[in-house]
């Protein structure tokens, strides 16, 4: 028991010396880079400005500052749940955020799921069919599909079905004064979540299938079948099962892969996310906005990394012990 | 990994260096896709020679053509020749994915070596940081480095995301040399007196370079879609350096006045190489068994 709380206390430790190490390097990359705030703030009227109205204007919102007080001042606040006003929404930067998270939220989840369970069938599919006809087929294709890039796929779909047959909507989540349309913001989804599946499932479908293979080569599988199981309930049974927890691992370190094809999904279809969101605050200098951004992304991948981590601890010893310096 | 391949593990591990050859021609390798990628690179930089007209100058009277005798591939929005930007953009395209797939595995290399020599605590911190640095999403930091770069062109671009793409190959360079770490022939070999540099010669390296070199062609091709990416978005080359990123990034516009040609002309170019680069990379790794399990 007292060993569990180590344990969980030393992950905690990992994590959250990962985000302090994480937003110390987005704040100071995101002090130096391009764009002035004033004129995100101010717009035009920034530049009409005088150089004392521009100080002044500099204290105001805290940029005069150096970089250290100014991360100091923003971790005591963001602590207290505010993370400063976004220049270039003039809103909280929360605000901003929990409005487009649900719809990136939706997007990645919805993508997410699907390919978990299509790689899985499909490397289920590809190993039954092992170096047949079948299974060289869907490797090529799948080799295929997943070279084509993700805004190039994109924009030939929007071209195929939004401009040429326009039977699916080529951008945004939902028409206007439709927010509340649970089928008309399906209809947005279909496109984006069709160009996050095909280009990400080969990724995760080869690997299930190699997986597959390394199981049904195994000697346990020569005895369930000499005892008088067929190969397919060998399969469901015994393989399956024996490479699930290895395949949640994978998919969850693979989480941040998804996640960035989600935002160039998004800023492609310039669907309202946290992607274009991101997109644009890097473009405008929305440095408040852009910090909080990276950290809720940073956020989820060093989360599934731990997880994926913690699968495999689980169901592999020696990665453990190694790490211990167990072995020679 | 199928039970073949394990067997070619075996095999590579224990034949000398130097039958590379034999491997060659027993292996599979991609015939036709290396020399489809062959003549694409060479038409790339023989550009010169094959250009029907200067891919930078735009035919203002003839814009958005659709492909005919005197435009073969038509013409983008801007008036510009597609057949002729396609083999001066494919240059700039192909040069920036090897640059850069250059960069990061110099520094993945030195990077994933220095952590596994590293006393545990340290290592432990340097995978932490590449974990933490693949996890800030490229764009910012693309934006970043080119603040300090200046003006976007060939090598900065390619020095960002040599810069940014190293994290993932240090992770299993690291990996692999823990593995080798606890290969018998290494355990001997230190058994016996030899040093750390010994090893490094006689074992990592040429246990490292397959697995490396996989990485290398894969890393070109990721870079490949990376400047076409970045630029489509706005983010990467300007419009006046041809690339075949920039020339997608008229495509939004080509799309509303309907103008396939200047969409899916680059799209098939860039994909067929980027196709053919990875069957040459499934090729390495399967024949030199850099192996799946260091995902």
């Amino acid at each position: 028991m007292k060993s569990a709380v180590v344990y969980a206390v030393k992950k905690l430790l990992i994590f959250f010396a990962g985000i302090f190490v994480l937003s110390i390097i987005v704040f100071v990359m995101s002090r130096i880079a391009p764009g002035d705030p004033l004129v995100s703030y101010y717009g035009d009227r920034a530049e009409k400005m005088s150089a004392s109205e521009k100080a002044a204007a500099r204290e105001r919102l805290g940029l005069d500052s150096s970089v250290y007080i100014q991360y100091i001042r923003w971790v005591g606040n963001a602590a207290r749940g505010n993370f400063g006003i976004s220049y270039k929404y003039r809103q909280d930067v929360s605000e901003v955020i929990s409005r487009r998270l649900g719809n990136t939220l939706m997007l990645g989840g919805i993508s997410f799921a699907l390919v978990f369970i299509l790689a899985l069938l499909l490397g289920w599919f590809c190993a039954r069919f092992e170096d047949r006809l079948p299974d060289r087929i869907l490797c090529k294709t799948g080799t295929f599909v997943s070279c084509i890039p993700e805004f190039w796929l994109s924009l030939v779909l929007i071209f195929v079905f939004a401009v040429t047959l326009g039977v699916l909507p080529g951008g945004g989540a939902y028409d206007p004064g439709h927010s509340g349309d649970a089928l008309n913001r399906l209809r947005h989804l279909v496109l984006p979540v069709a160009v996050l599946v095909m280009s990400h499932f080969w990724y995760y479908a080869y690997p299930v299938r190699n997986m597959l293979l390394e199981q049904t080569h195994a000697d346990y599988v020569l005895t369930a079948k000499a005892k008088g199981m067929s190969s397919g309930a060998v399969m469901l049974k015994h393989c399956i099962p024996n490479i699930i927890p290895s395949y949640i691992s994978f998919m969850a370190v693979s989480v941040p892969h998804i996640l960035s094809g989600t935002y160039i999904v998004e800023a492609v279809f310039s669907y309202p996310g946290l992607g274009t969101l991101a997109y644009e605050s890097a473009r405008y200098g929305d440095y408040n906005l852009l910090m909080v951004i990276c950290l809720l992304t940073g956020t989820a991948v060093i989360l599934s990394n731990m997880t994926g981590q913690a699968i495999m601890e689980k169901i592999n010893p020696a990665i453990s012990a190694q790490k211990r310096g167990e072995n020679l | 990994m199928s039970h073949r391949e394990l067997f070619d593990a075996e095999a590579v591990s224990q034949t000398a260096p130097g039958s590379f050859a034999k491997k060659l021609a027993d292996s599979g390798f991609p015939v036709l896709s290396a020399a489809l990628l062959g003549i694409i690179v060479l038409l790339c930089m023989g550009a010169e020679l094959i250009m029907t007209k200067d891919p930078s100058y735009m035919h203002l009277e003839s814009i958005h053509q659709p492909p005919c005798r005197e435009f073969i591939f038509g013409t983008d929005s801007m008036g510009r020749d597609i057949f002729s930007a396609l083999w001066y953009g494919g240059r700039i395209s192909v040069l920036i994915g090897v640059l850069s797939a250059v960069i990061s595995a110099l520094i993945a290399v030195l990077y994933g070596a220095a952590a596994d020599v590293a006393p545990s605590g340290i290592d432990t911190a340097m995978m932490r940081l590449a974990d933490i640095l693949l996890s800030i999403p490229s764009l910012l930091a693309v934006l970043f480095l080119q603040a300090i770069l200046g003006r976007a062109d060939v090598l900065s671009l390619s020095f960002v995301i040599g810069v940014t793409s190293w994290p993932a190959i240090a992770k299993v360079v690291r990996s692999e040399v823990r593995r080798l770490q606890s290969c018998e022939y290494v355990i001997a070999s230190r058994c016996m007196g030899g040093g750390f540099f010994h090893i490094l010669k006689m074992h990592f390296l040429p246990n490292l370079l397959p697995t490396v070199m996989f990485m290398v062609v894969m890393n070109i091709r990721g870079a490949i879609v990376a400047e076409s990416t970045l630029s489509f978005l706005g983010l990467g080359l300007p419009l006046d350096v041809i690339s075949w990123g920039s020339m997608l990034s008229l495509a939004e516009k080509s799309l509303l006045a309907s103008g396939w040609w200047a969409i899916v002309i680059p799209g098939v170019f860039l994909i067929t190489l980027l196709m053919c680069i990875t069957n040459i990379g499934n090729w390495l790794r399967k024949s030199f068994s850099a192996g799946e399990n260091n995902v």
